[in-house]
């Protein structure tokens, strides 16, 4: 299919290019603001994204494979990025994304087949301190997983809703 | 002057030109290991083979002068790290240890290449690069023994069809990234990036394009492994059994420097040759194509048409026809047409000959496609040595005048231009005519001639050719030829399979000889059944004679050619034509 | 304020105060006042060097890792020429183990954008761009949303105060990249270009950002920059350890019964912040070992912790370092070559890929840790692990493969028994 910036993107673009005095640094907000639109950054995306800049399509596509954010083929409705890096690990985060693996019924970096839903292992997403953690389509944090809260949020996601930002407070030092 | 110390050793450099320490350790003749440094493009400093261990010598802030130990000698403040000398800057006073002074150095530079090798797949045997490969020498030099990675290798795409001519094996890859930086700075098209990160990454041209690029090619070169090879020549020969002779480009007007490289007397494929004033190191795409012309459709004795229809003649016999049909015609009926396409010596023998047997002086004209050429290293003009026909005084011709001349013409005789395939004659024009050309390739016209005479190409003779820049270089002969012998002409080299192949065994091939002479070789045929007196005994001497003879070719000789790398012409003055 | 007294530090970078992130509630609790102090009274502050002199003296240890006295790096830009000069701040948290600077963006952004506006009038900046990690989109939000509101209300743009001194104010997004968190990648990356760390020299103060001097600091060493100005450089250098003053953004997570993020003074002893401000290991357990200050720095045996307190030249006495303040702490439980293996897996994951050591070195020591993991290993594998550290360790363009080196070096050495447990028994005699 082919893919197109409407007036009002190209208005955004036009302010994203007046921050810089060039016109490269523009390739990574013009990408996210593609993938926003698209859902992802296939080729045929990054070479609008090239035109409209008036850059390399080679250049385009180095930055899209080099950023892992950057999605390189079309991914589920959601993207559920489970953390196990370090904090994570220790708090039990492959035990989530097992339990989430085998609710779904596919493995990490695969889609569900009615493409509702992918899984990704990541790297610190910087929550460690709320341990086990997931991050849902490049967007809301969901903190202390548990089983339940795994569940009641694949419940929510189904029914078209976004989970809630979940305000975390920094904890009243306790002085004994 | 300011001085750095090597190893031991006081070098003075110059701190205008002199700026990375790399290179000024290689211009030398001293050696450090590197892969991705290149002279003509910017250092990414990013394989770390080049280490070294640099210090500098401390200044007293107060007196400015240098603190001394004990000793006497000036203390020295070592860099805490070790430094890549690729983009370390010279300066006065600097001492660096390189491996061959240091331990450290030794190590750090085995452990790069080990870090290189593990990843990198054990290729050698099916990779063209072997014999040629940096990566490979410097491992045998400087790189451990044997591996310790005993786990599994990335894998990446191999055989991918980069380009129509480039052919990339992702696995060798050790992103040194000069032909990313060659897309971007020298050749401009910025086809290549990489993609992908850490060692998962490997060049790769945008999703849906190839690497078409007008000098991709060059990439092949600069490519320090076997990740970038050229598909043409894929598997066609190993480097070891060809022999590798300096040449000039005879595709267009640069007179881009080349190196033939011949096996069993046929050229396998075209590299470009480091000249800073022509070329650099690079040469376009469709000059290394070039190489078919001097293996496939060649002219091999002389042809004569019988009946409308050419039969394979006699050399005996070729000359014979023309010495008669010169004879018999008058002088005002002959033409001679020289050409662009044809060395300086060529022409100067046919001016020679023109003047001799119809008191005029031979006439050609250019071959130029406006809009083919680019600012860099294809120009509009198609042929190695129009600027040659000109400094000779031969009489420059448009189209229309030529093709006028030829039809009133009896006795056309035409050095080696594809006159009717570039559309500036028609079968037609040659109707009133005997007509004889000079040749190398079959062409359209050569099939028209009533007698073809082969010559010698720019790979099988040694002779001049002044660029559009007005720079005259010269060829060294790399093929023979049926009466040529790579033993006797001590110009050509011989490579292991010539010293040590005979002609019973299987590595001599007689069809890849040709059957042609060179043109001083035809001119002294010609001259003794005509009684001219001409006796030349081989191109270097034609040259010292159109030397002393020409004020436009004053200093020129093979020697200097050969010394200064071709030499500018452009402050002597022309000829003016007689 | 000492060490010893942090029990009764009252926060001053976050303090417990209700909606501070929104500009009204900050300017009334005297929010923008230093700004306008350091561009308006000329008799307490003559020029931007004075600015300059007063951060020197209250060394301000950049916060991001590397520890290096903020005021000293902002000495080095070059003078003013008429031509852009940018400051960089670096957002881009993805070091395990580090989560501190998203409370900055969420609970009082206004400090880090005062922080940001002083530290450029002091170095004659003309732009300023924050550089947020991609994955925290709700603080991009944020962030320009307090940024909006302080251009609104004329603290950022043109002539501010009524003075002669402009500056502009960019938020940019980054994509999911580790490597953009070293200062010269992140201005690669700000150039819209891969994340490639430059080769030092040149350095950013004399070529950063499009070929302009460039200064770059961590988002809460600029936040600091506020309380230096307002209560003075003597009261930041008196607060906490000597040479490493000032109060620190703790990040506390792992096998704790209070993970979080606490404002404490430097220099507080260790066990003491696990047992006393965290609450105290989990389920009773026992401590085993604890990573100070995010996964690049080496991890500490719980025996080695007694009189070790959380500042640079304590951390160094006993090997390991300050770095981002990200403490990760690890119970008797914890399987050390399951963890060595999965802070490999992510060095490997986040290398660039420019320089071979780091490439190749970062997959090589996964895969070899992968082998020991499952049971595989021999035990020369582990003296070979720590062969290829010392072959990566200072060979490269930028501190990555130290960061990997590291981890793997330490922890092998100071956990040997349990590395060479999990090795098969090896039939020839080891020596």
């Amino acid at each position: 299919m082919t893919y197109e910036f409407d007036d009002n993107d190209l208005k955004k673009i036009e302010k994203i290019k007046a921050k810089y005095p060039e016109v490269m640094p523009a390739t990574l907000p013009v990408l996210w603001l593609a993938q926003n639109k698209f859902g992802h950054v296939e080729p045929d995306v990054q070479r609008l994204v090239a035109h409209t800049l008036d850059l390399p399509e080679a250049h385009v596509h180095g930055v899209a494979t080099f950023y892992t954010q950057y999605y390189k083929e079309k991914k589920g409705k959601h993207v559920l990025d489970v953390c196990t890096c370090l904090s994570c690990q220790l708090c039990g985060g492959y035990d989530m994304l097992n339990y989430i693996e085998d609710k779904l019924g596919i493995k990490a970096g695969e889609t569900t087949d009615d493409g509702m839903f992918s899984v990704e292992e990541v790297e610190c997403l910087g929550a460690c301190g709320y341990a086990p953690m997931l991050q849902v389509t490049n967007g809301k944090y969901v903190n202390h997983l548990t089983e339940e809260k795994v569940d009641k949020l694949i419940e929510t996601l189904k029914e078209g809703k976004d989970p809630e930002y979940e305000q975390i407070r920094m904890p009243l030092r306790k002085v004994n | 002057m300011p001085e750095v110390i090597i190893d031991g050793n006081q070098f003075e450099f110059d701190s205008d030109k002199d700026g990375s320490l790399l290179q000024f350790i290689l211009d030398q003749g001293l050696e450090v290991p590197f892969f991705c440094y290149h002279p003509s493009m910017s250092v990414p400093a990013n394989c770390r083979q080049c280490m070294v261990k640099v210090g500098t010598p401390v200044k007293d802030r107060e007196t400015g002068e240098y603190e001394l130990d004990d000793d006497g000698k000036r203390v020295i403040r070592w860099f805490p790290k070790m430094q890549t000398s690729c983009n370390t800057q010279l300066s006065d006073g600097m001492v660096v240890h390189t491996q061959e002074t240091d331990k450290l150095v030794e190590r750090a530079q085995k452990d790069t290449l080990e870090f290189i090798l593990a990843n990198h797949p054990l290729d050698c045997p099916i990779c063209d690069q072997a014999g040629e490969c940096p990566l490979q020498i410097q491992t045998y030099k400087y790189g451990p023994e044997g591996s310790r990675f005993e786990v599994k290798k990335v894998h990446k795409p191999k055989r991918v069809h980069l380009g129509p001519r480039v052919t990339l094996d992702a696995e060798r890859c050790i992103n040194c990234t000069r032909c990313v930086r060659f897309t971007d700075e020298i050749s401009e098209s910025k086809q290549l990036t990489i993609v992908q990160r850490g060692d998962k990454n490997y060049p790769v041209a945008a999703p849906g394009r190839e690497f078409d690029d007008a000098y991709s090619m060059n990439t092949i070169d600069l490519c320090p492994v076997g990740a970038l090879t050229s598909t043409d020549f894929r598997f066609k020969a190993r480097v070891w059994e060809m022999n590798q002779t300096p040449s000039i480009d005879i595709s267009n007007g640069k007179g881009t420097n080349i190196d033939l490289w011949t096996r069993d007397n046929l050229v396998l494929r075209i590299t470009p040759r480091y000249n800073e004033d022509v070329n650099d190191y690079w040469m376009p795409d469709v000059s290394r194509n070039a190489y078919k012309m001097f293996n496939e459709n060649r002219v091999s004795r002389p042809s004569q048409k019988l009946d409308n229809e050419q039969v394979q003649s006699s050399w005996n016999n070729a000359f014979a026809t023309l010495a008669e049909q010169i004879e018999k015609t008058d002088n005002e009926k002959i033409v001679f047409v020289g050409s662009p396409h044809a060395s300086v010596e060529e022409n100067y023998l046919l001016m020679i000959l023109s003047n001799l047997l119809a008191g005029s002086t031979p006439v050609f004209t250019p071959h130029i496609i406006d809009g083919a050429g680019d600012n860099f290293l294809l120009t509009d003009d198609q042929a190695p040595n129009t600027n040659g026909c000109r400094f000779l005084g031969l009489d420059e011709l448009s189209k229309k005048d030529l093709s006028g001349k030829i039809k009133k013409a009896e006795l056309v005789i035409l050095l080696n231009d594809n006159l009717m395939g570039r559309d500036v004659l028609t079968a037609g024009d040659f109707k009133n005519a005997f007509f004889t050309m000079f040749a190398t390739n079959n062409t359209v016209t050569s099939k028209e001639a009533d007698l073809v005479i082969p010559i010698t190409t720019a790979a099988e003779h040694a002779a001049s050719y002044i660029n559009v820049d007005k720079r005259i270089q010269r060829t060294v002969p790399a093929k023979e030829t049926k009466y040529s012998n790579r033993r006797l002409d001590i110009e050509m080299s011989e490579g292991r399979l010539d010293r040590y192949g005979t002609s019973f065994d299987n590595w001599v091939t007689e069809e890849n000889k040709v059957d042609c002479l060179p043109m001083w070789s035809i001119t002294n045929e010609l001259s003794d059944i005509l009684g001219l007196n001409i006796t030349y005994k081989n191109s270097r001497q034609i040259m010292s004679e159109i030397a002393e003879q020409s004020p436009a070719f004053s200093g020129v000789s093979f020697q200097a050619m050969d010394e200064q790398s071709g030499i500018d012409l452009t402050a002597t003055k022309h000829t003016v034509k007689s | 304020m000492s060490s010893a007294d942090w029990k009764n530090f009252e926060p001053v970078l976050i303090p417990n105060t209700k909606d501070l992130h929104k500009i009204d509630v900050y300017q009334k609790n005297g929010g923008y006042g230093a700004l306008k102090e350091v561009l308006t009274d000329k008799k307490k502050w003559e020029g931007p060097k004075d600015v300059v002199n007063e951060v020197k003296a209250a060394n301000i240890r950049g916060r991001g890792g590397a520890g290096f006295n903020a005021g000293l790096k902002w000495s080095f830009m070059p003078p003013a020429d008429g031509k852009p000069r940018y400051l960089a701040c670096n957002g881009d948290e993805s070091e395990p183990g580090t989560f501190k600077d998203r409370k900055i963006f969420e609970y009082n952004p206004h400090v880090f954008i005062e922080g940001a506006l002083i530290a450029a009038y002091a170095m004659e900046i003309t732009s300023i761009y924050v550089y947020i990690r991609g994955e925290y989109i709700d603080y991009i939000d944020m962030m320009q949303k307090a940024i909006d509101d302080a251009y609104e209300k004329g603290f950022i743009g043109k002539s501010i105060f009524g003075t002669d001194y402009s500056v502009e104010f960019y938020v940019h997004s980054g994509a999911g990249a580790y490597i953009c968190g070293e200062e010269t990648s992140m201005l690669e990356s700000l150039e819209g270009k891969r994340g490639y760390p430059r080769v030092k020299p040149p350095f950013p103060a004399q070529k950063g950002l499009w070929g302009r001097p460039t200064t770059i600091n961590n988002i809460e060493t600029l936040a600091h920059v506020v309380s230096v100005i307002n209560k003075g450089a003597s009261w930041f250098s008196g607060i906490g350890a000597e040479n490493h003053p000032g109060p620190v953004l703790y990040g506390i997570s792992g096998h704790v019964n209070r993970p979080g993020v606490y404002e404490l003074p430097s220099g507080v002893p260790v066990l003491d912040l696990i047992h006393d401000v965290a609450g105290g290991m989990r389920n009773g357990k026992e401590l085993k070992a604890v990573i100070p200050g995010g996964s690049s720095t080496p991890v500490l045996r719980a025996d080695q912790l007694d009189g070790v307190s959380m500042d640079s030249d304590s951390l160094r006495e006993v090997g390991t370092m300050m770095g981002t303040a990200g403490m990760v702490i690890m119970d008797e439980d914890t399987d050390m070559v399951d963890v060595l293996w999965r802070i490999a897996h992510f060095y490997h994951h986040e290398s660039c890929g420019q320089c071979t050591p780091c490439r190749d070195g970062t997959g090589w020591l996964e895969k070899i840790l992968l082998k020991i993991k499952n049971g595989e290993g021999e035990i020369k594998d582990l003296d070979l692990l720590l062969d290829i550290t010392t072959q990566m360790e200072g060979r490269t363009i930028c501190a990555l493969a130290d960061a990997a080196a590291w981890p793997v070096r330490h922890t092998i050495n100071r956990f040997r028994d349990e590395f060479e447990a999990r090795c098969k028994k090896s039939v020839h005699a080891v020596a």
